[in-house]
């Protein structure tokens, strides 16, 4: 018994921390929550051209399967109570990008007697993603972010 | 004026006769009002007489006139329901206007039982005006929050609301709480002379 046999086959050291957070940004799986027109962009960012699935991020249809949620349009008041409830349920760690304008303040809809003043209001967001709509490559953009600051994250070390 | 609308308008007078308060003829369009009282009866005789047959609603909307030009509307002209008709058999179009006799409580009947599609744009108008169409079966909200208070197209509604939602940790749902930001106007309010950018050739 010994380390041998290790030598030749090669080797690489790291820390749990690291492989954990490794294999937490290469497999998001965003919840599809497309409330407006930004959610037609986040199609895009998905589809052939973009391909999310190159980063390891699939949408799911349920919020029991997803780990992030983008909240791509309007966050009117009577989807407000729906939107939370979504992110109730989704599965711990779980993360929420703001798509746009209006899900980042209100936007367009600021004035409004009917929108919610940014989706911050409701659920905690991690990245901001700015226009309106944001380009498939401001989201990707975004996700990327994500990404990084996940990487920075302390997951079972202690402070 | 085309002859169909001609004769359309002459129709309109002999078969509504003294339910008729007024005909106006504009833009190629036939413009109709009767009393509240008339109302349901005005509508049946428009949707079954054989000579005007509209036997489809296009639509229903509501008016509030409160802020109409520069002046006050008299008592009673506040709130109006407006429907527009197709008539498939005749190829013509007519739109039928009915005001609210009372102002504090916009009431007109329910046109429903004439035609079933009806039911939704009443409640539009109901959630968005506040006008109550007796006899319509299901009165709710259709567009706005299930809690939500006010009627937002009504003149005296702000912009912004009385209210705004944010989520309470404490009780761990979302709630209403009173609007906190000012109101803001940024366009201001014009009301353009009589035939302010006509073309002439209508």
């Amino acid at each position: 018994m010994g380390i041998d046999g290790i030598f030749r086959e090669g080797f690489i050291t790291t820390s749990l921390d690291t492989v954990i957070n490794w294999t937490r940004t290469g497999s998001l799986w965003p919840v599809t929550f497309g409330l407006a027109c930004c959610a037609i962009e986040m199609m895009h960012t998905g589809m052939a051209r973009y391909d999310l699935d190159r980063f390891g991020i699939i949408f799911r249809a349920s919020p029991r399967h997803s780990d992030l949620m983008v909240v791509a349009g309007t966050v009117t008041n009577k989807m407000a109570p729906a939107m939370r409830r979504v992110y109730d349920q989704l599965a711990e760690p779980r993360w929420v990008v703001s798509m746009g304008s209006c899900a980042n303040g209100g936007g367009y809809y600021h004035y409004s007697y009917s929108v919610v003043r940014g989706c911050d209001r409701i659920v905690p967001v991690d990245v901001y993603v700015p226009g309106c709509p944001p380009t498939a490559e401001a989201l990707l953009y975004g996700l990327l972010q994500l990404q990084n600051k996940i990487k920075r994250t302390s997951t079972i070390a202690r402070r | 004026m085309s002859a169909k609308l001609e004769r359309l308008s002459q129709i309109l007078r002999i078969v509504l006769g003294g339910r008729l308060r007024s005909l106006t003829k504009d833009r190629g369009e036939i413009m109709i009002e009767v009393g509240a009282e008339d109302y349901l009866a005005a509508a049946r005789t428009l949707r079954d007489h054989a000579e005007l047959r509209f036997e489809q609603l296009m639509d229903i909307c509501g008016v509030d006139y409160s802020a109409y030009g520069n002046v006050a509307c008299e008592p009673g002209r506040r709130f109006a329901s407006v429907l527009h008709m197709l008539s498939i058999e005749h190829n013509w179009r007519l739109r039928l206007k009915v005001f609210c006799p009372d102002d504090n409580f916009p009431a007109v009947d329910s046109v429903c039982d004439l035609w079933p599609s009806a039911n939704w744009q009443e409640r539009e108008a109901f959630d968005l005006y506040g006008i109550m169409y007796s006899g319509h079966t299901d009165l709710r909200r259709i567009l706005t929050d299930y809690g939500f208070v006010g009627h937002p197209l009504r003149k005296d509604f702000p912009v912004s609301g009385y209210t705004e939602m944010r989520y309470d940790a404490e009780t761990e749902r979302v709630i209403y709480q009173p609007v906190t930001i000012e109101p803001r106007e940024n366009t201001p309010r014009v009301v353009r002379e009589a035939g302010y950018g006509d073309t002439g050739h209508v």
